[in-house]
C-alpha cells in the first residue's frame, strides 16, 4: 500500500512535470517556428513578403526533442555515475543539452534565411541575438522537466530502461505531442491572424502571414507570448495527461490480476476520450456553420 | 495546382515484380538467420519481421496532415507522419516494456493500449484546440460523409481548404494505429530481449544479472531503430499525409507491408548477427 502511495505521488509530480515541459517545449517551437509553420515563414518571403520571424525548422519537433532530452538525460546519467547530486546531475546535463540546442538554433537560423537572400530576405542580426537565448530558456524548461521525468521513472518507479533511452523515447513523444497540438494555433490563429476567424487558411493566401505587430514589425517573441496563452498549455496539458495517465494506470492497477488491471483501465481511459472526441465534435457542429447549405443527394 | 490540391496519381498501382522480387528477398533473409542461429535466432527474427509488419500497416491508419494542417487548410494532425507514429509507439514500448516481466502476451497488449492511449489524447486535444481556440469544426476533405458516425462532411469545409480537423472516423484510425504501433514495437523488443538475455552471458562471459542492463538497453534501441525505419518507410509508401482509414492512399498497405517486412528483416539480421558471430 505504502508503495502504490509513494507511486501516486512520483505519478503526480510527473505528471506536472510534463505538463510544464509540454507548454515550454510548444513556446519554444513557436519562437523558432520550428513546428509545421515553419513552412509559411519560409514561404514568405518568395511570395514577396519580407519579415522578421526566427526560422530554425531543419529538423521536426520529436526528432530534435529527442535529441536534446537523449542528451541532456545521457549526460545526466554520466554525471550521476561520477557520484554527482542527483539535482545537480540533470541541471549540468539539461544545459549542456541546451548549448547543442543554440549552436542548432543559430546555425539554422542563419542557414535557412540565407537559403533567401535571392527573395531579398535579409538575416536580421538582432533577431538571431534576442529569439536565440529566449528559444534557448524555453528548451532548458522543457529538457530538464523531461529529464527529470525519466530520472523519476528509473529510479523511483523501477522502469527497466536506461535514463537516456527514456530520455530518447520521451523527447520524441514530447516533440509529437507539443507540435500536433499547439502547430494548428500557431499555424492558423497566429500567422494568418489577419484571415476569417473560424475558417481555415484559403489555399490561395499561403505565404501571406502577419508581418506587422502594434507597434514595428511582428517579431518571434511576439508570437512566443501569442501561443503561450492558449496553445502552450494545451500542448502541456496533452503531454502531462499522456505521462499522468500512463503512469497512473501501471502504478496503481498493474498489480490487480497481475498486467490485465492496467489494461483494462487503458482501455477505459482510451474510450472515455473517444466519448470526449465525439462530444466536441458534435458540440463544433451544432454551434459553427454549416459554411454551406448541405448537398441534397440526387433522386434514385 | 497547390501541394495541398494535388491528388496522389502514381504510385497507388501495385508493382507485382517488386513485390516477388521483396518476398524472395525475405525467405533468403530468413535463410540465413536459419544458417546462422536456426533455434533463437529465427524464431526472434520471425517475432522482429511480423513487429515491423504491424507498425508498417500501423502507420497508415495515423491521420496526418503535415503542414497543411496547421493551417486548417488539409484534415488530419499538423505533423510529420513518422514523427507522431513514432511519439505513439514509442509510447507504447515504454509501457509494454514495463511489463515484460509479466508474460508475453500482456507486455505485447500492454504496449497497444499505451500506443492507443497516447493518441487518444493527442486526437481529443487536436480536435480541442481547433475547437475551443480556432473555432474550426471537424470535416474531411476525401469522403462526403463519415464512415462511421454518417456526418456529413462538405457543408461545414471552409472556402478554399481540403478540409480541417479530425473527423471522427480520423480518430479511430489515429487510435487503431497508435494500438498496432505500439503492440508492434513492443514484440520487436521482446524478441530481441530473450535472445539477448540467452545469449549474451555466453559473449560476455558473464552472468544472467550482470548481463541484464545491457540486454534491455540493447532490445530497446533496436526496437526504437526498427520503429522508425518501418514508420519512414511507410511515410513514403503516403506520401507524406493520409486522412486516415477512408482515405483512397489506405489501399496501397499491401506494399508497405512487404516493404516493412524486408526492412525488418534485414535489420533484425543484424541486431541477431552481433550475438551469434
Amino acid at each position: 500500500m505504502e508503495q502504490i502511495v509513494f507511486g501516486i505521488g512520483i505519478t503526480a509530480l510527473a505528471g506536472a512535470l510534463a505538463t510544464v515541459a509540454g507548454s515550454a517545449e510548444d513556446t519554444e517551437s513557436n519562437i523558432g517556428s520550428q513546428g509545421d509553420p515553419n513552412s509559411q515563414v519560409q514561404l514568405a518571403p518568395q511570395m514577396g513578403f519580407v519579415h522578421r520571424i526566427f526560422n530554425k525548422a531543419v529538423a521536426g519537433e520529436p526528432p530534435a526533442y529527442g535529441l536534446w532530452c537523449a542528451l541532456g538525460a545521457g549526460l545526466a546519467w554520466a554525471f550521476l555515475a561520477m557520484q554527482i547530486n542527483a539535482v545537480l546531475a540533470i541541471v549540468l546535463g539539461s544545459l549542456l543539452a541546451v548549448f547543442v540546442q543554440g549552436v542548432y538554433a543559430t546555425t539554422a537560423y542563419l542557414g535557412r534565411t540565407a537559403s533567401l537572400s535571392k527573395f531579398g530576405q535579409p538575416v536580421y542580426v538582432d533577431i538571431l541575438k534576442s529569439m536565440t537565448t529566449v528559444a534557448m530558456a524555453h528548451a532548458f524548461v522543457a529538457i530538464f522537466c523531461t529529464v527529470t521525468i525519466c530520472y523519476l521513472i528509473n529510479v523511483a518507479l523501477g522502469h527497466p530502461f536506461p535514463l537516456p533511452l527514456l530520455g530518447f523515447i520521451w523527447g520524441i513523444t514530447l516533440g509529437a505531442a507539443g507540435s500536433a497540438t499547439g502547430n494548428p494555433y500557431y499555424g492558423k490563429e497566429r500567422q494568418y491572424q489577419n484571415q476569417k476567424f473560424g475558417a481555415g487558411v484559403p489555399i490561395s493566401a499561403s505565404g501571406n502571414i502577419v508581418r506587422y505587430a502594434e507597434a514595428g514589425e511582428r517579431n518571434s517573441l511576439d508570437n512566443g507570448f501569442f501561443t503561450s496563452k492558449f496553445g502552450g498549455p494545451a500542448s502541456g496539458l496533452c503531454f502531462g495527461l499522456i505521462v499522468f495517465l500512463e503512469l497512473w494506470r501501471t502504478v496503481v492497477f498493474d498489480k490487480l490480476s497481475p498486467g490485465w488491471g492496467a489494461i483494462i483501465v487503458g482501455i477505459l481511459i482510451i474510450l472515455i476520450f473517444t466519448i470526449v472526441d465525439r462530444y466536441i465534435e458534435v458540440w463544433a457542429r451544432k454551434n459553427y456553420g454549416p459554411y454551406t447549405a448541405p448537398v441534397k443527394e440526387a433522386a434514385p | 495546382m497547390t501541394a495541398v490540391a494535388a491528388k496522389p496519381a502514381a504510385g497507388s498501382a501495385m508493382n507485382p515484380t517488386a513485390m516477388v522480387i521483396g518476398v524472395v528477398m525475405l525467405i533468403i533473409l530468413l535463410g540465413i538467420a536459419y544458417v546462422v542461429s536456426p533455434g533463437l535466432g529465427l524464431m526472434a527474427l520471425i517475432g522482429v519481421v511480423i513487429g515491423g509488419v504491424l507498425i508498417g500497416f500501423g502507420v497508415h491508419f495515423v491521420p496526418v496532415g503535415g503542414a497543411p494542417a496547421a493551417m486548417g487548410q488539409a484534415p488530419g494532425i499538423a505533423t510529420g507522419v513518422a514523427m507522431l507514429a513514432a511519439g505513439a509507439g514509442l509510447a507504447g514500448l515504454f509501457g509494454g516494456a514495463w511489463a515484460a516481466d509479466q508474460g508475453f502476451v500482456i507486455a505485447v497488449i500492454t504496449g497497444g493500449v499505451g500506443g492507443g492511449m497516447m493518441m487518444a489524447i493527442t486526437c481529443m486535444m487536436v480536435n480541442f484546440v481547433y475547437v475551443f481556440g480556432m473555432g474550426i469544426p471537424a470535416a474531411s476533405g476525401k469522403v462526403a460523409k463519415d464512415p462511421i458516425t454518417g456526418d456529413t462532411q462538405p457543408e461545414f469545409k471552409s472556402q478554399g481548404t481540403e478540409g480541417h480537423g479530425l473527423p471522427f472516423v480520423s480518430f479511430v484510425g489515429g487510435v487503431t494505429g497508435g494500438i498496432l504501433g505500439g503492440a508492434g514495437g513492443t514484440l520487436i523488443y521482446l524478441e530481441l530481449l530473450s535472445l539477448y538475455q540467452a545469449t549474451l552471458p555466453t559473449v560476455l562471459n558473464a552472468s544472467a544479472t550482470q548481463v541484464l542492463p545491457i540486454a534491455v538497453a540493447t532490445a530497446g534501441i533496436f526496437a526504437i531503430g526498427m520503429f522508425l525505419v518501418n514508420a519512414v518507410l511507410t511515410a513514403y509508401n503516403i506520401t507524406g499525409t493520409i486522412e486516415g482509414p477512408h482515405d483512397p492512399k489506405f489501399k496501397r498497405w499491401p506494399r508497405a507491408i512487404v516493404a516493412s517486412a524486408v526492412a525488418s528483416a534485414l535489420c533484425g539480421l543484424v541486431a541477431i548477427l552481433i550475438v551469434t558471430i
